[in-house]
């Protein structure tokens, strides 16, 4: 569960209050996934009852600041020692929607595959205009996410190339 | 935007009868000062052939090609080859060094031969390395380098002579994720300063770089990028 760990991986450098984990983890992820500020205290809520922080005390602005528990800690470091792995892999329109019009009556294969990859060359070219104005030292997150983001689109062109050739192979030999 | 390089309804068929094959079919599009165009396709889908095209280094079967609103069936042979000197600048997958020039010898040999001197070509060879980040490997031979380094000096050498348009095959091929990056930077800002670039590329992450994105399929040219074309 993301933003249970999130916090932890926070809290374990200070203890803070609700709002400023909130724009913490905006920060530090570049503003990718904004964090609705209700799920903040009711993760924390949900901490509090499993014993991964404890309230440390009311800061100056009365807000109620939180400490990371050694049960807490613990759990950020099996969070840290397990890699992701979506497994069953998360589902994927895009690769739904092709496989059913192969073959289906009114589906061209080719123009799905064709407008898909325009579709995505276009958000490849944003992501590269994004990355052409990013700071590499001041910008860091930024910059690593959209890395992430750019790679992604390219397999998915590559995955469209492949899906296209792999047709025309077919279409060759019936 | 002013047209600098344009390809009209140019084919080019390689043998004749039963054997012919069609490498590119009745394609058309035109490359603005100022554009990065990056040509996408897999192989045998005529990327290399129309390079060799726009680089005057072949000739259409069919239509009309210009560089600077003029056909090149029209220029002499000797102007031709003044126009691969002056106007076009190549970025082969081949990185055809010299071997028996240092890496800055060969980044400054296209200047001396276009009669700069000695000492100002020295002087723009050496900025041009620093700007693959190459300074350090200077003096070294083209043996004495790994193969994305020969690149790098082959980029610096197509960069040195300023030329309003560079023609690049994959040069970005045998380099690691970072300096490809850099050097799709180094093309970014070679045509943000008004010049252009072609660059023939399998990498949509590179392609990306470019304001318009070609895709070729079977000798046939569609764009990939209306739409963001539209917006600038």
């Amino acid at each position: 569960m993301t933003i249970k760990h999130s916090l932890l991986a926070i809290l374990a450098a200070e203890p803070t209050h609700g709002y400023g984990l909130k724009s913490r983890f905006e920060e530090s992820t570049a503003g990718a996934w904004p964090l609705n500020v209700g799920q903040v205290y009711t993760t924390l809520n949900r901490l509090e009852r499993d014993g991964l922080v404890v309230p440390e005390g009311i800061d100056g602005s009365s807000r109620q600041s939180w400490r990371l528990t050694d049960e807490g800690r613990a759990a950020l470091h099996d969070w840290y020692d397990t890699p992701v792995v979506n497994d069953p892999p998360a589902r994927d329109e895009l690769a739904i929607k092709v496989l059913l019009a192969i073959g289906a009556d009114g589906a061209d294969v080719g123009d799905i595959l064709h407008q898909q990859r325009a579709a995505t060359m276009e958000r490849l070219q944003q992501f590269t205009r994004h990355k052409r104005k990013a700071d590499p030292d001041a910008e860091l997150p930024w910059l690593l996410l959209l890395d992430a983001l750019i790679l992604k689109a390219e397999a998915e062109i590559r995955w469209l190339d492949l899906c296209e050739q792999r047709i025309a192979g077919r279409d060759a030999e019936r | 935007m002013s047209a600098v390089l344009a390809f009209d309804d140019v084919s080019r068929v390689f043998g004749i009868g039963e054997a012919a094959v069609t490498a590119l079919d009745r394609v058309t599009w035109t490359l603005h000062a100022g554009e990065l165009v990056a040509i996408m396709g897999p192989s045998g889908s005529g990327k290399s052939t129309l390079l060799a095209l726009a680089g005057a280094l072949d000739e259409p079967t069919h239509g009309t090609i210009s560089v600077h609103a003029r056909s090149l069936a029209s220029c002499t042979a000797a102007q031709r080859a003044e126009l691969r000197r002056r106007t076009l600048g190549f970025v082969f997958q081949d990185d055809n060094l010299v071997p028996g020039l240092t890496a800055l010898e060969n980044t400054s040999l296209p200047l001396e031969l276009d009669g700069v001197a000695r000492n100002e070509a020295r002087t723009r060879g050496l900025a041009a390395l620093e700007a693959v980040a190459l300074t350090g490997l200077a003096q070294r031979f083209p043996a004495e380098l790994s193969g994305g380094q020969r690149q790098r000096v082959a980029i610096a050498r197509a960069f040195v002579g300023e030329r309003d348009i560079l023609l690049a095959d994959e040069p970005t091929g045998a380099l690691d994720t970072l300096v490809g990056e850099h050097v799709m930077r180094l093309l970014r800002g070679h045509c943000d300063a008004g010049k252009s670039a072609v660059v023939v590329t399998h990498d949509a992450a590179h392609a990306a770089w470019a304001d318009r994105v070609l895709s070729l399929r079977d000798g046939r040219l569609a764009d990939l990028s209306l739409a963001s074309g539209a917006d600038e």
